[in-house]
C-alpha cells in the first residue's frame, strides 16, 4: 500500500554543495563539501549538517526552518530561495545536477560567508511607517474595531511579508533608482494605506505615492515571495490613489505616460504587452540595461513577456545577439 | 569593554520580551532589548494554530473563566499554579483586544468580530487566531509597536552571561555579534525572556535558535529553574523536518499507521484511537518504531488518503502544504511521514505572577524562558502565546515599580566581574586545541532523545547523567576554529552548547528524582501519578558541577486534584 512507497523512496543521494564564501582575511573564496542527502533534506539541514559534521566555520541564518522567520535568504542555483524552503533534491531534479551551489544574496552587502548586511531592507521597512496608527478612542479602548472578514482576508494577504529580504534582492529598480522605496516596503505600506482601522492616510500617501510609479513591473518580486505576498499587486493598488494626491511629482506624470501606453496597448492587440508598455514609458536604452540585469538573474522569460507582436523585442533579440 | 547605561535591559526580542518592553518604555523608564536574532526572526513567528481567549461579549454564552482556568490546571495534571492560571485567565481577553487595537488582523466573525475555533482541552471553544500563523501575525504587530517607541534594539547581539554582585543582578554582558564587541549592559533590572530550548533535543519542532541560553544563563548565575523534568513532545512532527503539523489532522480523521499498514492506535487507545491526547500518542509511536513497526529511518505514518482529495485541501491545508513543501508528500497520494518531537518547555526560571526571581535581586522573567506555573506538567495548545503577553505584560509593570523604588548599585568589581565572565567566554576562541562544538552537540541531542525523552527510567537517567557530564568536562576544553570576528557563528554556537549543557544535567536530575508520572515526564518504573509525595514543584540549582535539588509547594484555590481522563 501507499505506506510502501514511502519505505522505497527513502534512498540517499551524494550531492555536493558549492558555497561562495567571504571573509575580511580571505576576501571572496569557494568551499565544495560532499554530503547525503535524501528526498526530505532541506538546504537549511543541508547547512547544518556542514556546520556540525564537516566545517563549523561556515557562516550563515537559520532560525525557524519552517519559512515564517525569513532569516534563510540566499541564491540557490542562482535562483533568490528560502534555504528551508528548498529541498535539496528538487533542485537536483531541476537543475539535472548533483551540484548545488550557494551564494549570499545578491545587492546586500556581504559581509561573511553567506551572511549579508540587511540594515538597507530594515531602513527601507522603517520608512513606510509600518505600524497601525488607530483612532484615538480605539487606543484608549472606549471603542471597538471591527473589519469585515473580507477585508481582513485582502489585508492578510500582504501582512504576511516575512522581511527575507529577497525581492528587494531580485528587483532591478531598487539598484536603479534610490528614491524607490522597494517591494517590500510598499507592501508593508500599502497594507496600512488600505487598513480602514488606520488614520495616517495622508501621510502616507506621501510616503508611498512618488515611489509607487518608479516600479518597473518586471514582476521580479511576484516571483521570488516565499509568502506569495505579491509586492508588484500592491504597487498597483497604491498607483490607483494617485487620483487622490494634490501634488504630482515628475515621475508620477511619467507614470500617467504608462498608464497611457498599457491603454494603448490593449487597445492595439486586446492583451496587456508589459514588455511594450515598458519600452514605451522608458525608452528603448533603459529596457535593454534593465533585461541584461534581469538576464543574468536568469529570468529573461519575465523580462520578454509572452507576447511576439512587439517589434522593439526582436530589436533587443538581436541586440543581445539572440 | 564598552559600558551602556539602562534602566532595565530585556533579553530576547519575541512576544515576552517586547511586550516587557512595551512597558517598561511607555512608562518613561530608558529599556535595551537585546536579541541574538532581528526580534521578527524569533521562535514566536512559529506559532501557528492560535492564542486562547475568554473575550466578554464574545465567547460561548455559557463559558467563563473559571472553566478556561479549569481546563488549564486540569491540562497541566495538577502542577499549575491555580492562582496563576486564574491570572491568565482573566487577563486573556484584554491581551487578545489589545492586539487587535495595534492592527493584528484575527480572523473575523460576518459581523466584523475576531473569530474563534476549538482547540485541544477546551471545554468551550476559546482560541483566536490569524490564518494558520497567529505567531507571526501577533509577533510582527508587537514589534512595529514597539519599534515606534524609545526602545533601543541591539539586534543580533548575544547576551553571554547575568553580571551580579552578591545576590543581586547589575547588568548583563553581551556581544555584538557584527564584530564581536563585548559590552556590559549596566542596569537595575533584567529581564529574561530568552525563549525555549528544543535544540537540546535530536527532534524538535522548535527553531534552530532555540538553545536555552536563559536558563544557562540564569542557573549559573545562581537563580533556580523550577520543574526542569517537564519536557512537552508533540506526536505528529514532519519527517524529518520536524516541522508540527497540527492535531487538527488527527482531529480531522487521520490515521497513523505503522509499516505493516495498521491501525496501530487501536492497540493503545481502543476508545479514543487517534485522538488520543497528546502524551499517550507519542509513546505509542516510539513503542511501533522501538519495536521495529516504524519505516527506516525512524516514523510512522499519518494517513488522511481515505480522505479524499478535495476534504483534505480544504480542510487541511496547512498539513497538506507542509507536507508538500518540506518533505515533497502528496498527503492526498500517501501518508505523510511522522514522528514525536520535542515542542514545548514547562520547565523555566523560578518567578511569581509578577515575573519576580526571588533568588536574584533585580532578575525578572517572562514567557517559555520563566515557569510562572501555569502549564504544570503539560501545556495546553494556545496558552503559551497568550502566557508570553499575559505575563509578559505584568513583568513589565512589575519592573516599572521596581525601578521606582530602588536605585542603581555601582562599584569597580562589578566591571572586574564583567571582564571575569567575558575572559571565560572568549577561552573558546584562544585555545589551540580541543573537541569542536558540532561534535559535542550532536552527542548530546542523541543522549537527551534517548534517555530523557519520552520515557524515562532510573537506568536510562543515570547513564544519561554520566554521559551529560562527561560533555560538559569536554567542552571546557571547547576549540573554535574560526578566529574571525565578524560573525563568528562558530563561538556563538560554542557558547549555546554551554547553556545546553548547563540546563541538561538539570533536567537529567530532575527527572530522576522524581518518581512519578505526570503529564509530560513519564516513568516506565513508576508510571503512576503519585499526588502524596510528588503534588509539589522542582527547583534546581547548579552549583559549580552540583545539581542540587529542592521542592515548593503548589498553590491552589479551588480545584482539588482528580484523575485526567479525557
Ligand atoms: C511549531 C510551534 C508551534 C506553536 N504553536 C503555538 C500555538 O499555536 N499557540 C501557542 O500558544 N503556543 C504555540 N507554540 C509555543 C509558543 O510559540 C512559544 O512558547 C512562544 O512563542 C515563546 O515566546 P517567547 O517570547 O517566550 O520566546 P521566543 O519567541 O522564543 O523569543 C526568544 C528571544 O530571546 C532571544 N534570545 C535567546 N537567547 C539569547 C541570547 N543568548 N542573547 C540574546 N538574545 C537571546 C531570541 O533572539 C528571541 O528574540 C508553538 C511552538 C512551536 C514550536
Ligand atoms: S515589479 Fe517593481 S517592485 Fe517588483 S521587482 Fe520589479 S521593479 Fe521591483
Ligand atoms: S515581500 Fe515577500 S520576498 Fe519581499 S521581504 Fe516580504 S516575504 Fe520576503
Ligand atoms: S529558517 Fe526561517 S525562513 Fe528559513
Amino acid at each position: 500500500m501507499e505506506a510502501q512507497t514511502l519505505a522505497t523512496n527513502l534512498e540517499q543521494r551524494e550531492i555536493t554543495v558549492r558555497v561562495k564564501r567571504f571573509n575580511e582575511d580571505k576576501g571572496e573564496f569557494w568551499s565544495e563539501y560532499k554530503l547525503s542527502v535524501d528526498r526530505f533534506t532541506q538546504i537549511t539541514e543541508v547547512l547544518r549538517r556542514i556546520k556540525t559534521e564537516q566545517d563549523p566555520t561556515l557562516a550563515y541564518r537559520a532560525s525557524c526552518h519552517m519559512a515564517v522567520c525569513g532569516s534563510c535568504s540566499m541564491k540557490i542555483n542562482g535562483e533568490p530561495r528560502l534555504a528551508c524552503k528548498t529541498l535539496a533534491l528538487d533542485v537536483v531534479k531541476k537543475f539535472n545536477t548533483d551540484v548545488i551551489t550557494l551564494e549570499p544574496m545578491d545587492y546586500f552587502k556581504p559581509l561573511k560567508d553567506l551572511i549579508v548586511d540587511m540594515g538597507d531592507f530594515y531602513t527601507r521597512m522603517f520608512k513606510v511607517k509600518p505600524r497601525l496608527y488607530p483612532a484615538e478612542e480605539v487606543v484608549k479602548g472606549v471603542a471597538e474595531q471591527r473589519l469585515k472578514p473580507e477585508d481582513q482576508r485582502e489585508l492578510w494577504k500582504f501582512a504576511q511579508c516575512i522581511w527575507c529580504g529577497l525581492c528587494v534582492s531580485a528587483c532591478p529598480a531598487v539598484k536603479e533608482d534610490e528614491r524607490f522605496l522597494g517591494p517590500a516596503a510598499h507592501a508593508k505600506g500599502y497594507r496600512f494605506l488600505a487598513d480602514p482601522r488606520d488614520t495616517l492616510y495622508e501621510e502616507r500617501l506621501k510616503i508611498l505615492l512618488d515611489s509607487s510609479w518608479r516600479c518597473t513591473y518586471c514582476y521580479q518580486c511576484f516571483h521570488v515571495c516565499p509568502r506569495d505576498v505579491e509586492p508588484v499587486t500592491t504597487i498597483k493598488k497604491t498607483r490607483a490613489h494617485t487620483k487622490f494626491s494634490k501634488e504630482k511629482t515628475d515621475v508620477m506624470s511619467t507614470g500617467e505616460r504608462h498608464v497611457k501606453a498599457i491603454y494603448e496597448s490593449i487597445k492595439e492587440t486586446g492583451i496587456l504587452q508589459e514588455a511594450k508598455v515598458y519600452i514605451s514609458t522608458y525608452g528603448l536604452a533603459t529596457a535593454i540595461t534593465d533585461m541584461l540585469h534581469t538576464m543574468r538573474n536568469g529570468k529573461m522569460k519575465y523580462a520578454l513577456i509572452r507576447e511576439k507582436k512587439v517589434n522593439e523585442i526582436e530589436q533587443i533579440r538581436k541586440l543581445l545577439g539572440d | 569593554m564598552d559600558k551602556l547605561h539602562y534602566d532595565a535591559v530585556v533579553l530576547g526580542g519575541g512576544l515576552a520580551g517586547l511586550m516587557a518592553a512595551h512597558e517598561i518604555a511607555t512608562a518613561g523608564f530608558k529599556v535595551a532589548v537585546v536579541s541574538k536574532v532581528f526580534p521578527t526572526r524569533s521562535h514566536s513567528s512559529s506559532a501557528e494554530g492560535g492564542i486562547a481567549a475568554y473575550v466578554p461579549g464574545n465567547s460561548d454564552p455559557n463559558d467563563d473563566p473559571d472553566y478556561m482556568t479549569y481546563d488549564t490546571v486540569k491540562g497541566g495534571d495538577y502542577l499549575v499554579d491555580q492562582d496563576a492560571a486564574e491570572l491568565l485567565s482573566v487577563k486573556s481577553g484584554e491581551i487578545v483586544d489589545l492586539m487587535e487595537r495595534w492592527g493584528t488582523l484575527f480572523n473575523r466573525q460576518p459581523d466584523g468580530r475576531v473569530a474563534l475555533r476549538y482547540f485541544g482541552g477546551q471545554t468551550y471553544p476559546r482560541t483566536r487566531f490569524v490564518g494558520d500563523k497567529t505567531g507571526m501575525a501577533l509577533l510582527h504587530t508587537l514589534f512595529e509597536r514597539v519599534s515606534g517607541l524609545d526602545v533601543d534594539f541591539y539586534n543580533e547581539w548575544f547576551a553571554v552571561d547575568l553580571v551580579t554582585d552578591e545576590r543581586r543582578v547589575t547588568g548583563v554582558l553581551a556581544l555584538d555579534m557584527k564584530n564581536m564587541d563585548p559590552a556590559f549592559f549596566k542596569a537595575r533590572a533584567v529581564v529574561a525572556a530568552t525563549g525555549g530550548m528544543g535544540m537540546l533535543y535530536a527532534h524538535t519542532t522548535n527553531a534552530y535558535i532555540n538553545t536555552g541560553d536563559g536558563y544557562g544563563m540564569a542557573l549559573r548565575a545562581g537563580a533556580a529553574i523550577k520543574d526542569p523534568e517537564f519536557v512537552q513532545f508533540h506526536p505528529t512532527a514532519l519527517y524529518p523536518s520536524d516541522i508540527l503539523i497540527s492535531e487538527a489532522a488527527r482531529g480531522e480523521g487521520g490515521i497513523l499507521r505503522n509499516n505493516k499498514g495498521e491501525r496501530f492506535m487501536a492497540k493503545y487507545a481502543p476508545k479514543k484511537l487517534d485522538l488520543a491526547p497528546r502524551d499517550i500518542a507519542s509513546r505509542s509511536i516510539m513503542i511501533e518504531i522501538r519495536e521495529g513497526r516504524g519505516f527506516p529511518g525512524g516514523y510512522v505514518g499519518l494517513d488522511l488518503t481515505h480522505l479524499g482529495e478535495s476534504y483534505i485541501k480544504e480542510r487541511l491545508a496547512l498539513a497538506y502544504e507542509a507536507a508538500m513543501n518540506f518533505a515533497g508528500v502528496d498527503a492526498t497520494k500517501e501518508p505523510i511521514p511522522v514522528r514525536p518531537a520535542q515542542h514545548y518547555y514547562m520547565g523555566g526560571i523560578d518567578v511569581d505572577t509578577n515575573g519576580i526571581n526571588t533568588d536574584l535581586q533585580g532578575l525578572f522573567a517572562a514567557g517559555e524562558a520563566a515557569c510562572v506555573s501555569v502549564h504544570g506538567a503539560n501545556r495546553l495548545g494556545s496558552n503559551s502565546l497568550l502566557e508570553t503577553l499575559v505575563f509578559g505584560r505584568e513583568t513589565g509593570k512589575t519592573v516599572v515599580e521596581y525601578l521606582r523604588k530602588h536605585e542603581e548599585v555601582s562599584s569597580p568589581s562589578l566591571d572586574k566581574e564583567a571582564e571575569r565572565l567575558l575572559s571565560e567566554a572568549y577561552s573558546f576562541v584562544k585555545s589551540e586545541s580541543g573537541v569542536h562544538f558540532g561534535e559535542v552537540l550532536n552527542k548530546l541531542r542523541g543522549v537527551m532523545w534517548d534517555k530523557v525523552g519520552i520515557f524515562r527510567d532510573e537506568d536510562m537517567l543515570k547513564s544519561a547523567l554520566t554521559e551529560i557530564e562527561k560533555l560538559r568536562g569536554q567542552v571546557r576544553e571547547m576549540y573554535v576554529t574560526d578566529k574571525g570576528k565578524t560573525y563568528n557563528t562558530e563561538f556563538y554556537n560554542a557558547l549555546e552548547l554551554r547553556n545546553m549543557l548547563d540546563l541538561a544535567v538539570v533536567i537529567a536530575k530532575s527527572a530522576l528524582m522524581r518518581t512519578e508520572s505526570r503529564g509530560a515526564h513519564f516513568r516506565t518504573d513508576f508510571p503512576e501519578r503519585d499526588d502524596k509525595n510528588w503534588l509539589k514543584h522542582t527547583l534546581a540549582y547548579l552549583k559549580g558541577n552540583q545539581v542540587e535539588i529542592g521542592f515548593k509547594p503548589v498553590r491552589m484555590t479551588k480545584w482539588k486534584p482528580e484523575a485526567r481522563v479525557y
